[in-house]
């Protein structure tokens, strides 16, 4: 199954997805596919750092910033039933994607190309826990290309909710479900 | 009257062609239909939709209009319509008085529209939540 879990920054998402992924996913082999992009040695510590907390949680890190899809690449698609993945997050891949090296990429290609990598990932996990983020509530009137981000993962995040069993947002970290059931 | 309310990008627009054809709806975009359009869209049996009202509200303000009661003015005319706007006040609260206004006088609004509304919903990644 899927699942979508959306909020703002500081909502507890991020822990509250972990927590449900742990709880549903039984004995199979827990992944954590993360696509923040690493800048400079800060940035590489606090990743170390998360690696080896999630790794006292049996978690196998994948760091996967573009080109989701090929985030299961390495792995058996008859394995899938033994496999759960948490997935953080689309806001920063949708951002990576878009922004690349060169130039920004249209709308709907971003759109498509996450939509299409995300659909592979659910065939090589069983239970796979995607986390996005809330950025559409504070009505500041961004720039042009901003605008075209947040369409983009406007859209991202609707066509997932479309294909999810559950959807639900996190505020200060309790689940109001929008779709299916959370327990 | 009925209210979407969401935030931007969340699909507001298209669930309500989900569920009301797009060719019964007459949509205007940030903006009230002049008295001819209005009459026109009554005639031919459409559904009114003011999508981004939020723009239109700011628009207002800016040109120093009175977006509450020329909206109220307008229900009367047309009290069947579909309002659509963006939820905007999460977010910091802008330093920029004219910016606090805009949150403030939009959140107000859409408290009494949704007080008046026979139906309001909240969209979310494409999903509509009934909340009256």
């Amino acid at each position: 199954m899927t699942a979508l879990v959306i909020g703002g920054s500081g909502s507890g998402k991020s822990a509250w997805a972990e927590d449900f992924l742990c709880r549903r996913c039984g004995k199979r082999q827990k992944y954590y596919i993360a696509t923040m992009q690493v800048f400079g040695e800060e940035g590489q510590k606090k990743v170390e750092r998360h690696r080896r907390m999630r790794e006292g949680k049996g978690f196998l890190t994948i760091e996967q910033p573009l080109d989701i899809e090929r985030a299961a690449a390495g792995l058996r698609r008859e394995d899938a039933p033994g496999r759960a993945a948490l997935l953080e997050c689309v806001s920063n891949l949708a951002a990576n994607e878009m922004f690349g090296e060169e130039g920004e990429i249209p709308c709907e290609r971003v759109v498509e190309r996450i939509v299409r990598g995300i659909g592979e990932l659910e065939r090589q996990f069983s239970l796979l826990v995607i986390v996005t983020n809330n950025v559409f509530e504070d009505g500041i009137l961004y720039g042009a290309s901003t605008l075209r981000y947040m369409e983009a993962l406007g859209q991202i995040n609707e066509r997932l909710a479309k294909e999810a069993e559950l959807v639900t947002e996190v505020s200060a970290g309790i689940p109001l479900v929008w779709k299916g059931a959370a327990q | 009257m009925r209210l979407m309310l969401g935030g931007y990008a969340q699909g507001k627009l298209r669930c309500l062609f989900r569920r009301e054809k797009a060719e019964h709806c007459m949509v205007f975009e940030g903006r009230l239909p002049s008295p001819e359009e209005l009459q026109k869209a009554l005639l031919q049996d459409k559904t009114v939709v003011i999508n981004r009202l939020h723009r239109w509200i700011r628009e207002r303000l800016t040109d120093g209009g009175d977006p509450e009661e020329e909206l109220f003015a307008f229900l009367e005319r047309c009290p069947d319509c579909v309002l659509i706007g963006d939820e905007i006040g999460n977010g910091i609260v802008p330093v920029d008085a004219f910016e606090r206004e805009y949150r403030e006088r939009t959140g107000r609004l859409l408290e009494e529209l949704a007080y008046r509304a026979k139906e309001v919903e909240l969209i979310l990644c494409g999903i509509s939540r009934r909340i009256k």
